[in-house]
């Protein structure tokens, strides 16, 4: 009986962060996703499984995503969109076409209620109880860090590189078919789980010492992977150790992990810095990858004797740790945002959307005007 | 029947526009017309678990979380977990008159992983209910959604203040004779109510450290054990916890499944209703185009030459209890009607009201997208219309010749037995299509619908309706030219 349901329970909103990997979902006060599950769908007419962000053109993209979401209300929520507000944790830096799409699909094919739309770098601190911190979230496609102080993002000062999962498992695989003849071509879900079981992030000196000519050190055990029933793959220690080296070696452009927090912090003004190098937070299922923090910490360090840097005065870093895992931590912040009041008079509901046509954007022109009051 | 509507030769193009198959389709007979999945509105009729067939109503399930309170999944591979006894020798065996303690662990019979192997107690026979797993960080989460809902209600209550502050007048009579809620509490000595929520908290914004706990010096030296380290699939079923070990894995509660019902997007009426129990399988509503809707089959067609006349030979079936009457028209007959429907609309002027919601609605309907099928061939247009006989199932069984009694063409109807008639048309691939490629061929199709909703008293005779609908054939590829 719909009726009674406001009356005998807390009003239940789903909270859902669509990554480029994987798609965290559940309901607003709940302290944990209900499920996170890989954001593809499978595709019935040429019988593969489709990554929702591989998507050729608008068109395509609302089909995958009206497949997707079906999936995620009637596999996982388990209760009818239509009607109801849903809530979205997205990235500042998602790509428009992504947002307009996902909100037609919501508004036009499931009928929502409402969208609550919350940036995943701003909420990520909502677990924390704070409100200036420097937000490094290491995801799929890309590393991307923005400052948030005084609960305000600085999104002028951003970094993003496209230093993150995707170019890890690539980077496993061409040293896996440079040590394992013939093994060419190994599935994405196998790499990551290579990566997974497998790999870690060294320590900055061990990693120093790889680079010499003759190498001195001790590798780690080498790990005999099972691969496809019948042979199995060599990982060698020295793989194990140096996939998440592209993380905190500098490109051509002097660009890695490290530089983009420092440069994010020297992009904001002079009394904010020591404040933000002593709050960082690392979100992104990338980043629990074992020993991760602990190198980013060391890379800072050196990366602030760089002349560069010099003129950053900034002693310390200092890291929070979330009362999440890195992967959902930006989910947990839409749950707890949405579980106040605020769900009830910050969302765009449908009436606004469809007399409007399109949905408010911090990159627009019209929704930065500043109002005469 | 797979093997007879599954490969999508024949497709049926639906209102939203996508081709389907006759078995993918609805046929909403309130407003006549073909639905597909895509374009009815999906809704949650009623909960369940897939393995126990329990039924729950939604508030329930709401508050388990969705998971059968009964039923455990396996953490390593997500199967079903079963209940396994076992005896376990008494406390202190020299009793005589101790019996030995019957215990129940759970097992997974895919594999062959048991509770007992992460130190999971044993339960005793009739006690239910197996420890769950919490989270570790339950208290501080709650405390920080308490104080964001605190900080909310604040801005709210501060915002209702400064407006209350702006506004001249009073509205309220209580306010306006000075006897407020407060002043009467005060009245009669009772303490002031207060908003419990309002009231300030003490939550300690997180500290960040300059230690990292993340030590990497146990993985450089052992050798790891893969069986020993669990996968992505494996942390990401317990989302909340997501161990790296295999022996901090924990027995998972089974998800719910649901039911859906669904509904035309345009009238609101339900076209497939299953019903509430979990054992049944039936529908109280079901109405698939399979019922209503001639069903059409390729018999045979001859190999695909350009510029040759090429024999198809399709299967015409009539699956209702009513006699109907089939015409072929060509392919742009019904594009011309549409749009003389939509002259029609777009004339009257453009005026500011806010769209009614009715109308909102539809919009997804009344804007189908793009047909994305080549026509590749012309087909011959008959110029009769055969009439088909009414679905009668104990002439199926009816081997004796039967005689109808129909004025056919010769020409265009070659056989025909019950409901069923198997017409000759003509198809001829066009010019520019290359060796290889696969030809469609597309028409029309109107027939004579009788409408069986129970209509009002003075019209007793059952309705008929001419529907329309195109179909897309798929007869092959081409083998050659002339």
């Amino acid at each position: 009986m719909p009726i009674y349901e406001g009356i005998t329970t807390e009003k239940l909103h789903v909270v859902i962060d669509i990554g480029s990997a994987y798609t965290k979902l559940g309901f607003s006060g709940e302290h944990a996703p209900r499920c996170i599950i890989r954001t593809e769908v499978f595709c019935k007419k040429t019988h593969k499984v489709r990554k929702i962000y591989d998507y050729e053109d608008k068109y395509d993209l609302y089909d995958l995503l009206v497949d997707f979401i079906h999936i995620l209300y009637f596999k996982y929520a388990l209760i009818s969109p239509k009607d109801k507000p849903v809530v979205i944790v997205e990235s500042l830096l998602s790509p428009t076409q992504f947002r307009d799409v996902l909100a037609k699909v919501f508004f036009k094919h499931y009928e929502v209620s409402s969208i609550y739309l919350l940036p995943s770098h701003l909420v990520s601190l909502a677990g924390l109880g704070i409100e200036t911190a420097l937000v490094v979230d290491v995801g799929y496609k890309e590393a991307t860090v923005i400052p948030i102080c005084f609960g305000l993002p600085f999104v002028h000062s951003w970094q993003a590189l496209p230093l993150a999962s995707q170019s890890i498992h690539s980077n496993i695989k061409t040293l896996l078919a440079s040590e394992n003849m013939g093994m060419v071509d190994i599935n994405e879900n196998v790499l990551e789980d290579i990566k997974v079981r497998c790999c870690f992030v060294t320590t900055k000196t061990r990693a120093q010492s790889w680079n010499e000519t003759k190498p001195t050190i001790t590798p780690c055990p080498d790990v005999e992977y099972p691969y496809n029933g019948k042979s199995s793959l060599k990982i060698s220690g020295k793989l194990r150790e140096t996939v998440y080296e592209l993380l905190y070696v500098e490109d051509n452009d002097h660009q890695c992990l490290s530089t983009m927090i420092l440069d994010a912090i020297l992009n904001v003004n002079l009394d904010l810095r020591k404040i933000l190098a002593e709050n960082i937070l690392v979100i992104g299922g990338t980043a629990m990858a074992p020993g991760f923090k602990s190198r980013l910490k060391e890379e800072l360090y050196k990366q602030l004797k760089c002349t560069a840097y010099e003129k950053l005065k900034v002693n310390d870093f200092k890291f929070h740790s979330s009362p999440s895992l890195d992967n959902y931590t930006a989910w947990l912040g839409g749950a707890i945002y949405s579980h106040t009041e605020l769900i009830q008079f910050k969302s765009i509901s449908r009436e606004d959307y469809l007399r409007e046509n399109r949905i408010p954007d911090w990159i627009n022109l019209k929704d930065n005007q500043i109002s005469l009051l | 029947m797979a093997y007879i509507v599954e490969p999508d030769v024949v497709r049926y193009a639906c209102m939203c526009g996508l081709l389907k198959p006759i078995s993918r389709l609805y046929f909403c007979r309130h407003c006549l017309h073909l639905r597909c999945g895509f374009c009815v509105c999906h809704e949650v009729d009623s909960l369940f678990c897939g393995k126990c067939l329990e039924n729950l109503p939604s508030t329930e399930a709401k508050l388990k979380k969705n998971k059968c309170s009964n039923c455990l999944e396996c953490p390593s591979c997500h199967q079903q977990l079963s209940s396994k006894a076992a005896t376990v020798a008494p406390k202190n065996p020299e009793d005589p008159k101790a019996t030995p303690k019957k215990v129940i662990y759970l097992c997974c019979l895919n594999c062959r992983w048991t509770t007992r192997d992460v130190g999971i107690p044993d339960q005793e026979v009739g006690k239910s209910g197996w420890p769950e797993h919490e989270n570790v960080h339950t208290n501080r989460l709650n405390a920080i959604m308490n104080h964001y809902k605190k900080l909310v209600l604040k801005e709210k209550q501060q915002q209702m203040d400064k407006d209350k502050k702006q506004r001249k007048y009073t509205t309220s009579l209580a306010e306006r004779t000075g006897v407020t809620a407060s002043i009467l509490r005060k009245r009669l000595g009772m303490t002031e109510l207060k908003n419990p929520l309002l009231e300030a908290d003490d939550l300690k914004p997180a500290v960040a450290s300059k230690e990292i706990v993340d030590s990497i010096e146990h993985l450089l030296t052992t050798p790891i054990k893969l069986n020993d380290i669990t996968t992505i699939d494996q942390r990401l079923k317990l989302p909340d916890w997501q161990p790296t070990a295999v022996d901090k894995l924990y027995p998972v509660h089974k998800q719910l499944s649901v039911k859906r019902s669904l509904r035309c997007r345009s009238c609101e009426h339900n076209v497939s209703k299953p019903e509430y129990s979990p054992n049944s399988i039936k529908f109280k509503i079901q109405l698939f185009a399979y019922y209503h809707i001639p069903e059409i089959r390729i018999v045979t067609v001859e190999p695909l030459r350009i510029g040759k006349q090429c024999e198809l030979l399709i299967k015409l079936i009539n699956p209702t209890q009513h006699q109907t009457t089939i015409t072929i028209l060509p392919l742009e007959h019904l594009d011309a009607i549409q749009q003389e429907d939509t002259k029609v609309i777009e004339d009257p002027p453009e005026t500011k009201e806010p769209l009614s919601f009715q109308l909102l609605q539809s919009s997804l309907t009344s804007h189908p997208r793009q047909i994305n099928a080549k026509v590749g061939t012309d087909v011959s247009i008959p110029t009769s219309s055969i009439i088909l006989p009414a679905r009668d199932d104990a002439a199926e069984y009816d081997d004796t010749g039967e005689t109808q009694n129909f004025q056919d063409d010769p020409k265009l109807v070659v056989f025909r037995k019950s409901n069923k008639a198997v017409i000759k048309l003509l198809v001829a691939p066009m010019e520019n299509l290359e060796l290889g490629e696969e030809v469609i061929a597309g028409f029309t199709m109107q027939h004579v619908y009788t409408s069986t909703i129970a209509t009002t008293t003075e019209n007793k005779e059952p309705q008929k309706f001419d529907h329309k609908m195109k179909i897309y054939l798929t007869l092959g590829t081409l083998v050659g030219s002339q």
